[in-house]
């Protein structure tokens, strides 16, 4: 039930709006933020209520909801969280009331609109990651498109027109073809869409055909090379607010589905498609980050690294370990924060200065010290500083990558060329950091106002989120340890029965390194931190 | 002579009456024609409530020498034809202005049609069929060219009467080959008969014909042309109505032709089926892309989603056909109501037809565009719309029957439809408008029509249990 107040309560605030929107745009600003306050406390209930101990997902029924919705058809109203949805439905919440405070004073035209569609994509959003249902998996998928087509069009740059369609007609041929991958598990699950139940089902025919509708459309939202191209369009066109968003949650969709449903569903046809997603995914890390380097503009420079970053997460699911995976997880939480916190900030710089060309600034450290201060704690973060939220995903993905690179699953040149990912990240971020902050204050920068208490007030928080996770990141790890589990259970039967004659060698030198690497993923994350 | 059940045929009897009331009130002089149009709805929700009652007290059989047959399929068909109407009749009272002297031929031939598409769900025998089909196409000619003073609807009205009778001609024609081959018209006897002698020239002949026929009155590619012409000549109300009911009776005599009498011949008219949806589909929305006047980029849209209903068809299963009767209600429902809204749109010198007029009217019209919007996003299934359910179901049907690849191509066409459903909304919320358009006030008729079709489709998006469920009663 508790799921569901969540879930539902900012479609509430969307109604509210709707009939108080005569009041005023501060009642309206004031109904938005307080509601999506209210959602952001009641889902820490979420992580109170949480049993790190269950496997799989929540059985509370605080937690967990099953309703029949449309019996004919099998379709059930089945929501419920486990440790990896957990950290996306919070992240969620966290990140709604701080981009409803960043939107404060700059929305000037169709305030209550905007307000309105921020919440329905909370809503969206959420039931994306609660969902149990693949019916009611789909249903959120593709109604959250509607609302960030709104942000985007109607709020968004000069091309934004352009970017917003682009942005859905990528996503909606990716999600045509889900569709029909879901209606084909659909008569294999006994005719019912019940996600549950169809984790005990499997294997499934056309398993390789089906592990590809889905694929496809998760990667397009990612996005992985070469299904990118959207990505830049829309982040720079998007108001802030969107980019926040669409960086912070909606890219994590993507990878969310992945990880949900293309390992644990399709082990064998994963396990296969290995050889040419980690290539893909190393690619995009690598062409993110070149791609980055040459930016003028700082939006799309931060667009760009977001490429890169999730290539590392397509690599971390993909290397199918335990610990490669668990990396990945908390990284999709490190890259909504750290890059959420870019776009806030570029989008503050952009509001005083109306530029984004990294030409026109130089200097502002001078100007702006507190400004320059939490752009480099984010900087920092983005590149994987140690004692960062990033360095902690970005290590736990290469060494699970490597692990099983040795395994023979894939070639170490692969991890390789990903460890370059992260010294290209330092290249083009500080290079940017240095352009930006040092140098000749330009004269018509000298006016610049640092941050005012508003915009401090919304990054404090991701900040102190960016230090604890660097820092502890156990507390983090742990709810989600069990449900990794359960997806690397899933993956390592199936990649173990059919072994072939040849692989027996490796199987066996590896297995206690396996076992070792499954038991205790946390210490040996927590001693290389130490170190 | 046979004892006729009367008690069966009251949703028929409802509208004969309906209409000789019309008729009547019409001829005096002395009473006002205000009504008219409200005896019109009043008379199409009572034959409503009869179809529903009759749907829930399962009250079936057939009359006239198993001629008409009452079952729930015709009874579920009855709904989407007087839906279908009264929400026309709705949009129809303000569109044709309150004092207009010349109400009475058109409420009067709305109701014949009507009638015609009731006699066509439940014709059980071709000629029936075709008597239907006659008197719907031959009400819709006049409508069409109701406007005699506009050379674009009297334009509308002829190129449909043309066309109309030559695919008439096609399927009477059709019907001779058919009862040449079988030596029958009625639709069970056929089926059995088909049993003993199989593919004969002569009645495959007679099947494509047919297809061809339908395939003119439901505007399937390759035989659509006539409808963006006479969409965008016609009133928009009667373009509305001829998008939603007479394409529903069209579907509605096709589907049981082909699944009552012409089952054992599947494998022959499957394959052509399945061709059609395709091209349909994809024809349908590739063109529509193209156009800039909204009332054409609706009827190619409506061409698309016959082609969605004909994957219901290629589905041949109980489950396809339920699902295309449900498709064909939620279609009429929002389709009408996206014409409705584009009715709202009309300003002081006319209609704003092109798509560029409507820059910035989400902004200054926040209730037009908030009714468009939905009607569009539900014509382009996005969810929790009916249009969403109904393409959901029918797709799971044709996946069911192992049309994976219509389903596919389907699904992507869905993806293509967004493209130039979705440009209307960004010209209404995101493009600045050229100059300000004078909108007239709201004519509370026409809102109230728009009211009942948003929260339908709000309703069955978030509960389809409601409709599908005697939808797939009708077929059981």
């Amino acid at each position: 039930m508790l799921l569901s107040i969540i879930i539902f309560l900012p479609l509430l605030g969307v109604i509210a709006i709707a009939l108080l929107r005569g009041m005023g745009p501060s009642a309206v600003k004031g109904i938005a933020l307080f509601i999506s306050l209210l959602t952001f406390l009641i889902s820490i209930g979420l992580y109170t209520g949480f049993d790190a101990n269950i496997e799989g997902f929540q059985t509370n029924e605080l937690l967990r909801q099953k309703t029949t919705w449309i019996a004919d058809l099998g379709i059930s109203y089945h929501i419920g969280i486990d440790g990896i949805s957990l950290w996306l439905v919070l992240l969620t919440t966290f990140l709604t009331p701080i981009c409803i405070i960043a939107a404060w004073n700059s929305i000037e035209k169709g305030l209550s609109g905007f307000m309105m569609s921020l919440l329905a994509l909370e809503t969206g959003m959420l039931g994306v990651f609660c969902s149990l249902d693949l019916f009611l998996f789909f249903v959120f998928w593709e109604s959250m498109l509607i609302p960030m087509y709104f942000l985007i069009g109607i709020w968004g740059g000069e091309r934004r027109i352009y970017a917003t369609i682009k942005f859905v007609l990528y996503t909606m041929a990716g999600s045509a073809l889900m569709l029909v991958g879901i209606l084909a598990l659909y008569f294999q699950n006994d005719s019912s869409f019940d996600f549950v139940a169809l984790t005990q089902n499997g294997p499934f025919d056309h398993s390789h055909l089906l592990f590809l509708a889905f694929f496809i459309a998760f990667a397009i939202k990612v996005p992985l090379f070469p299904f990118h191209t959207w990505l830049p369009d829309a982040h720079v066109e998007a108001p802030t607010v969107g980019s926040v968003i669409l960086a912070g949650v909606l890219l994590k969709m993507g990878t969310y589905g992945i990880v949900r449903f293309c390992l644990p569903l399709f082990p064998e046809a994963a396990a296969n498609a290995t050889t040419w997603i980690i290539p893909l995914a190393v690619i995009g890390i690598i062409y993110g980050a070149l791609v980055a380097m040459v930016q003028p503009d700082l939006k799309k420079l931060v667009a760009y690294s977001s490429v890169s970053h999730l290539g590392f997460v397509v690599l971390g699911l993909f290397s199918q370990s335990h610990i490669g995976i668990q990396g990945s997880v908390l990284q999709m939480i490190n890259h909504g924060l750290s890059t959420g916190a870019l776009f806030l900030l570029v989008g503050m710089i952009y509001e005083r200065r109306h530029s984004r060309m990294i030409v026109d600034f130089g200097g502002l450290a001078k100007r702006m010290p507190i400004f320059a201060t939490f752009f480099l704690i984010v900087t920092l973060s983005s590149i994987g500083l140690p004692g960062l939220n990033g360095f902690v995903g970005e290590y736990m993905i290469l060494l699970g990558s490597f692990i099983n690179a040795v395994n023979g699953t894939f070639s170490i040149w692969y991890v390789v060329f990903a460890t370059t990912g992260v010294i290209l990240a330092a290249v083009y971020m500080l290079w940017m950091f240095q352009r930006v902050m040092f140098g000749k204050l330009d004269s018509t920068n000298e006016s610049l106002p640092d941050l005012n208490p508003r915009e401090i007030v919304l990054l404090i928080p991701i900040i102190a989120l960016i230090f604890w996770i660097g820092v502890y990141p156990n507390s983090f790890l742990k709810p989600m340890k069990m449900s990794v589990d359960e997806v690397v259970k899933k993956v390592d039967t199936t990649q173990n029965t059919p072994a072939v004659g040849q692989l027996e060698y490796i199987d066996n030198t590896v297995e206690p390194l396996q076992n070792n690497e499954t038991d205790k993923p946390m210490l040996i994350n927590e001693e290389e931190q130490s170190k | 002579m046979p004892t006729i059940n009367w008690s069966l045929l009251r949703p028929e009897l409802v509208i004969v009456s309906t209409l000789f009331i019309v008729l009547i009130f019409d001829m005096i002089d002395s009473l006002s024609k205000k009504v008219l149009g409200w005896i019109t709805i009043v008379g199409a929700a009572i034959a409503l409530w009869v179809s529903i009652d009759m749907i829930l007290a399962n009250k079936v059989g057939t009359q006239f020498n198993g001629m008409f047959e009452i079952d729930p399929y015709s009874l579920f068909f009855n709904v989407i034809f007087l839906v279908s109407t009264i929400l026309v009749t709705l949009i129809s009272l303000s569109y044709l202005g309150r004092d207009n002297k010349k109400q009475g031929p058109y409420y009067l031939l709305i109701l014949l049609a009507t009638l015609g598409m009731m006699l066509m769900a439940g014709g059980n025998e071709l000629i029936i069929v075709f008597l239907g089909l006659e008197l719907m196409s031959l009400s819709l000619y006049v409508l069409a060219g109701y406007f005699r003073e506009s050379p674009a609807s009297s334009e509308a009205g002829m190129k449909y009467l043309l066309l109309g009778a030559f695919a008439s001609a096609f399927f009477l024609y059709g019907i001779a080959l058919i009862y040449g081959a079988t030596g029958t018209t009625s639709i069970p006897d056929i089926a059995t008969k088909l049993t003993e002698n199989s593919s004969s020239p002569l009645l495959l002949s007679g099947m494509f014909l047919l297809i061809v026929g339908f395939g003119f009155k439901v505007a399937i590619v390759p035989f659509h042309q006539w409808a963006p012409d006479v969409y965008e000549g016609a009133p928009t109300t009667i373009a509305a109505f001829i998008s939603a009911g007479p394409k529903a009776a069209g579907f509605a005599a096709f589907i049981r032709i082909f699944m009552e009498a012409l089952p054992d011949m599947e494998p022959h008219w499957n394959g052509v089926i399945i061709l059609l949806a395709m091209i349909t589909m994809t024809g349908g929305n590739i063109i529509a892309i193209a156009q800039t006047n909204i009332k054409r980029m609706l009827a190619y849209s409506s061409i698309a989603h016959a082609g969605y209903i004909l994957i219901g068809l290629a589905a041949a299963s109980n489950d396809g056909t339920a699902s295309a009767m449900l498709y064909l209600l939620i279609y009429c429902v929002m389709n009408i109501a996206a014409f409705g809204a584009v009715i709202l749109a009309k300003n002081a010198d006319g209609e704003s037809l092109l798509i560029s007029d409507y820059a910035g009217l989400g902004f200054r019209k926040p209730l037009l565009g908030l009714f468009l919007t939905l009607m569009l996003l539900s014509l382009a299934g996005f969810p929790p719309t009916a249009g969403f359910v109904g393409k959901f179901y029918i797709f799971k049907s044709a996946v069911q029957s192992g049309h994976v690849w219509l389903v596919i191509i389907g699904a992507i066409n869905t993806a293509i439809s967004a493209f130039y459903y979705l440009r209307v909304v960004v010209t209404m919320y995101m493009s600045e408008p050229d100059e300000e358009l004078e909108i007239n006030p709201y004519p509370s008729t026409l809102v109230l029509g728009l009211v009942i079709a948003s929260i339908g489709v709000l309703l069955i998006g978030i509960l389809p249990t409601l409709l599908l469920s005697p939808a797939q009663n009708a077929i059981m």
